[in-house]
Order: C-alpha cells, then structure tokens, then sequence
C-alpha cells in the first residue's frame, strides 16, 4: 500500500518548487563520498607544494545538497567508519575540515620522513584512524587512553598533528595548514568584495566563475564559491538565467 | 483531496489524516490576502501577540508604547472584505497603562476573564478584561523580559517571570519561588505544554536550562549543543545551547520538542525530555534581537512547521528536516512577533513598523490541483465539471 507510506506533504506539490531552476548537482539519496571526490579536484595541491592533504570545508557540501541534516549524519557515519576525519579550524567556531584519513596518514607521515618524531607520530596515527572520531584530546585521554607520555605529547606538538587549545588539552590539525588557513580567509575576503562591488551587491554565479581571480585569491574560484553559498555568507537566488548569488548585509567580513 | 475524502469515507484511514492533510496544504500556501487585515492602533512597533485558546477569536497585543488592544478576529459580516476590528484598548489615556514598552501579553489559558501583560517599567499586571483595570500588579526590581503562564496547569496558576536586575544575579521568580542559576540575563520563557511543572529558560549566558518547579533547589538539566562531545569546542564554549545569546524559546504543541533560537544565527531542536539536540540543522536563521525574539510551531499539521522571524520576513521551516518552506514578505521593517491560529491555519505577525498582518491560506483554485492528485492516485473523478466545458476554448496546461 504506497499510498499509506507516502508523506502526506508529497501529495501537495508546491508550485514554487515546481517553478524554480533545479541547480544543485544532486538531490534525494545523495553520496557524499562522491561530492566530497568532486570538491576535493578542485583543492590546489602544488599550491602547497605538495605538503598538505585535499582539505574540503563542512559547509561546502551544504551548497551542493539541499537537506543540510542528512549531509550532517552522512558525515557523521563515515567518521564513526574511520575514513573521514574532521577538523576545528581556529577562525570560525562553525567552520569544519574534512579530509579523508588515507589522505591524511600519507601527507603526515610523507612530511614526518627522516624525523625523529616519525616514531610518536606513527603511533597517534594508528591509535586515531580506526577508532577516535574527536576533534580535541585532554591530558587524561592523551595519558591514560593512548598511553603517551609528556614528552611524546611535545613531539606530537612540535610535528603539527596537535595544535595547542588550553592548558592541558589539544586540537586535532593538520601539519602545515597555517598556510592553507591564511589563504583561505584572504581568498574569502576577496571572492566577497567582487560580489559586494558588482552592480546592485548581485552577480550571476557563471559570470563569477568566469571573472579573472586576483592575486589574492590563490585558490580556483569555484572552491571559493561553493565556500560562500554553503556558509550562507551570500543568498543564493533562483533565477531563469542560473543562480545568482547576493551579498547578505549582516556579514562579519 | 478526492481520494482522501474517499479513504475517510470508506474507513481505510484515520478521520484524523485527512484533517491534517488539509492543514498541511493550507500551511504551505499560507500569503498575504489583500481582503483581510488587522486595525492599525499602534503608534509604535508590536512586540507580542497572543491568541486565546478557548474559541481563538480574541486576540491580545502590546506595544513599545505601551497600548494594550485586544481585536476580535472573526468575520461576521457577509463579505470577504474585513478587517479585524479592535474591540477594546488600553491606551495612553487610561490611568493604568504601562509606563514603558509591554514585551509579553497573555491571555489567561482557561477563558478569556483576564490577562496577564509585562513591561518594561518593571511591572506585571493582571487585567480584569471586562472593566480594563488591573486585579492585581507585580512589582519586580528590574525590566520584566519575558513571562509565561503554563497552558495545562490544573493544579497551580503561577506566572513565570523573567528580569533583569543589576544587583543580584538574574533569577525567574514565581510567585514566591525563585529559581537561580543562570549567569546572565534571561530573555525567555515557557512552560512545557505536556506538564505543568516542567519550565524552560533561555539566557544570555549561553544556556538554556529545564527546571521542576516542584523542587526549586536547582536545574534539572542544561541543553548542550554537542551533546556531551566536549571535544568539539572551545573550553569556555562547553555544555552551552548557543554560541551567542538565546533568545527565542518555544515548545512544540504536544510538548516533546523544544526549539531555541540564539544570536549565533542558528535555531535548534532538542528533544525536551533527555535534553538531546537532535542535531537538525536549519541553517543560518538571522537574528539580530537583543531582547526576547517570538516564534511559534503549528499545530495539527504532518509535517509541522516552525514560523521565525527573520528580518523583515517570517521564515517557515520544516521542523524535523530543517529545510526552508518559504520566506512570507511583507513586513516593512524588523518582525518582532508571531502567532499561529490553530484553527484556521492563519499566522499573524507583528513588528516594528505597527502593522499586524494577517497570512491567510490561499483558496483552492478549480481543476488544476484536482488533476494533480487525480493523476497520481489515478482516480475516476472528472477534472473539470462538465458544466463549466465550453465548445470553443482549448484545454490548456
């Protein structure tokens, strides 16, 4: 009986939706790993000389996927699976990396070759892959948990696996990510007076892909636009002639 | 709609879907109606509107100014035409008014004898509807935020009232009961719809606390954004609701949800009986109020709908997928407050530019949507009455 199990909004097409540009990639049963693949080309590696795993942000998925729960739990699930690993980047309390773990152990353990924190290093790895889905560690579980001590902490530190959070606990990071990190807010900024400057704070999302990128702005500008929709920084307007992104008022930046 | 009738009639589904199906459609094309519209008596923004429960006829509203007018929203006249007439006003002239702005009305929940209105200038009144004096007034040491009478209690009548105050830190005082704990001050609060001891409280610590006023020694629980994760956050940001102020409260109508909205641009759904955030993610809902924000949830519909305001707009989500219906425009400034009609599905809003609109589901148009359902449920119905045919214009899509 089909009829029993259908949601009883699905019966009331509205005739808004009807009406409106379908621009997102895709909708319904979604595959995040596939979006993840897709954002993740357009992250510049020799930027970084090579040094740094595909970062993609949370909230870029939420510009490509319209229900923004199921993009959390889908999220969450290959976390709990090991393949994902998640960030706290320190310039926004909202804003949160993803890499995936393959990733990740090659680039740490590539930069960790022929130092002596390779050893600690190789240890944290193991211990964090499978099993830990934290985004911080305090000194009882770095001590009693994983069994390390002071100064294999202070390796740890000094190799850029963890980042100092207050006394006596840490944040998961990426080594080398300072970079990544500035160039990110700069290009934001940048990506964000174009659009603020254009006639009406209004442009067309083709016509900015197509705009010639500043100096500042040192990552491909669709990274930079699938940043801005999915922050909500920009509303993001269906129009006949594609999607058209509006500076919002209210913004920080 | 035909077929629903059709299952209701033969008793294949419950008397209650077809009832919820027909709110839900009506929700969803809630918009402005140029025939219908609400006395314009403020001369300064509107902050809180309230709907008696009894018959929803009568509705309450308090201003900056502090007027007090209380409308009378059914049609009684024969036309489409109408306009909610204000029946009665407490105005600048009447000797009890408020001093300063009145931030919440309510009306009592079990008939409309009396009202309980809260204000700025410190105070909290209880009025005696018919003769518009007041029975009864609360002195407070500070600006009254926020009250809430508990819509099911039998047993007691007690107000919950929030202030601010300089000297002690801020507590929501019953009568005679005062509850400590928050750090800030309090913007918001509500009783549970489900129980009548159960209260909530919104502040600008960050925190959103559950309290039993049976046993007033303490909090029952705080709402955690991250659920126990502490790892996610900052240290100072632990076992917080919000990254910012909280300032908007509301249960769901059968009371097994709460939302809060915060200045962090973010409104969450927490299950109100273990305290767990549910994780919904509505994405950035605009708040830029430094006191109490007011929103409400509808009743009686699948799936139900959380009404925010948001600017100068009333922003309609899904409230389990979080995913944004619409955006109801109409506001010339920032919207301060709005209520749902249960019965006829109507949302009045009120803001800062004196106006209360009234959004009114629009009217089924003929044949068009009768094709629709038709055509999914393949149903025998004709689409267009044969009455209105005619021989020489076209069918047209």
């Amino acid at each position: 009986m089909s009829r029993k199990r259908a949601l009883i909004a699905d019966t009331f097409c509205l005739t808004k939706r009807r009406r409106c540009a379908a621009d997102s990639v895709t909708d319904g049963a979604a595959d995040i790993r596939s979006s993840l693949q897709y954002l993740m080309t357009m992250f510049s590696r020799k930027l970084f000389n090579d040094s740094l795993p595909p970062v993609v942000l949370k909230h870029q998925l939420y510009s490509l996927h319209n229900d923004k729960t199921s993009v959390d739990k889908q999220v969450n699930e290959l976390r709990e699976n090991g393949e994902l690993l998640m960030f706290q980047l320190g310039f926004d309390s909202e804003a949160f990396a993803l890499v995936f773990a393959e990733d990740y152990r090659t680039k740490v353990l590539q930069g960790e070759a022929g130092r002596e924190t390779l050893g600690t290093v190789e240890k944290f790895l193991a211990k964090l892959i499978p099993g830990c889905s934290d985004l911080s560690f305090n000194k009882e579980k770095m001590l009693k948990e994983f069994l390390f001590t002071d100064p294999e902490i202070t390796q740890l530190v000094k190799s850029g696996v963890l980042t100092v959070r207050d006394a006596g606990s840490w944040w998961l990071s990426i080594p080398n990510s300072g970079k990544f990190i500035k160039y990110f807010i700069k290009g934001r900024k940048a990506v964000l007076g174009v659009v603020k400057k254009s006639k009406y704070g209004e442009i067309l999302k083709t016509e900015l892909e197509g705009r010639r990128t500043t100096s500042q702005v040192k990552f491909q500008m669709k990274y930079h636009i699938h940043d801005i929709m999915g922050a909500e920084l920009v509303e993001c307007i269906q129009t006949t002639s594609g999607t058209l992104l509006r500076y919002v008022d209210g913004n920080v930046n | 709609m035909l077929s629903f009738l059709y299952a209701r009639q033969s008793g294949l589904d419950d008397p209650v879907r077809l009832r919820r199906a027909e709110s839900t459609r009506r929700v969803l094309s809630l918009k402005l109606n140029h025939n219908r519209d609400v006395d314009r008596i403020h001369g300064n923004g509107i902050n809180t509107l309230d709907i008696e429960v009894i018959d929803g006829r009568y509705m309450l509203s308090g201003g900056s100014d502090g007027v007090i007018v209380i409308y009378d929203l059914e049609n009684n006249s024969k036309k489409p035409q109408y306009t909610c007439k204000a029946i009665c006003t407490v105005g600048r002239s009447s000797r009890h008014v408020h001093k300063f702005s009145v931030e919440t009305v309510q009306w009592y929940p079990h008939d409309t004898g009396m009202f309980v209105s809260s204000s700025f200038d410190k105070t909290m009144k209880v009025w005696d509807t018919e003769t518009l004096k007041p029975a009864e007034e609360f002195q407070f040491d500070g600006n009254v935020y926020c009250h809430h009478m508990s819509p099911v209690a039998r047993r007691h009548s007690l107000v919950a009232g929030v202030f601010s105050d300089q000297t002690k830190p801020s507590a929501c005082e019953l009568v005679n009961v005062s509850l400590t704990g928050h750090r800030g001050e309090i913007l918001s609060v509500r009783w549970s719809p489900r129980y009548d001891h159960i209260l909530a409280t919104a502040s600008t610590d960050s925190r959103v606390r559950i309290w039993d006023v049976r046993r007033a020694s303490g909090s029952l629980f705080t709402l955690d954004q991250h659920n126990g994760d502490k790892s996610k956050v900052s240290s100072e940001a632990v076992n917080t609701a919000h990254n910012g102020r909280v300032n908007g409260l509301c249960f769901t109508a059968d009371g097994l949800h709460l939302l809060s909205t915060g200045t962090d641009d973010r409104m969450r759904l927490w299950n109100s009986g273990t305290g767990e955030n549910t994780l919904v993610n509505y994405g950035k809902v605009v708040n830029e109020s430094r006191k109490g924000l007011k929103f409400t949830v509808s009743r009686g519909c699948s799936p139900e709908f959380v009404f925010v305001p948001c600017g100068s707009s009333v922003a309609v989500y899904g409230l389990h997928s979080g995913e944004l219906i619409t955006m109801l425009r109409g506001h010339y400034n920032n919207v301060d407050c709005c209520e749902f009609h249960p019965d006829y599905q109507e949302l009045y809003s009120g803001g800062k530019d004196c106006n209360i609109l009234a959004w009114v589901p629009v009217l089924r148009q003929p044949g068009i949507e009768d094709d629709e359902t038709n055509s999914k449920r393949g149903g025998t119905q004709a689409a267009i009455n044969p009455a209105f045919e005619d021989a020489w214009s076209s069918d047209e899509d």
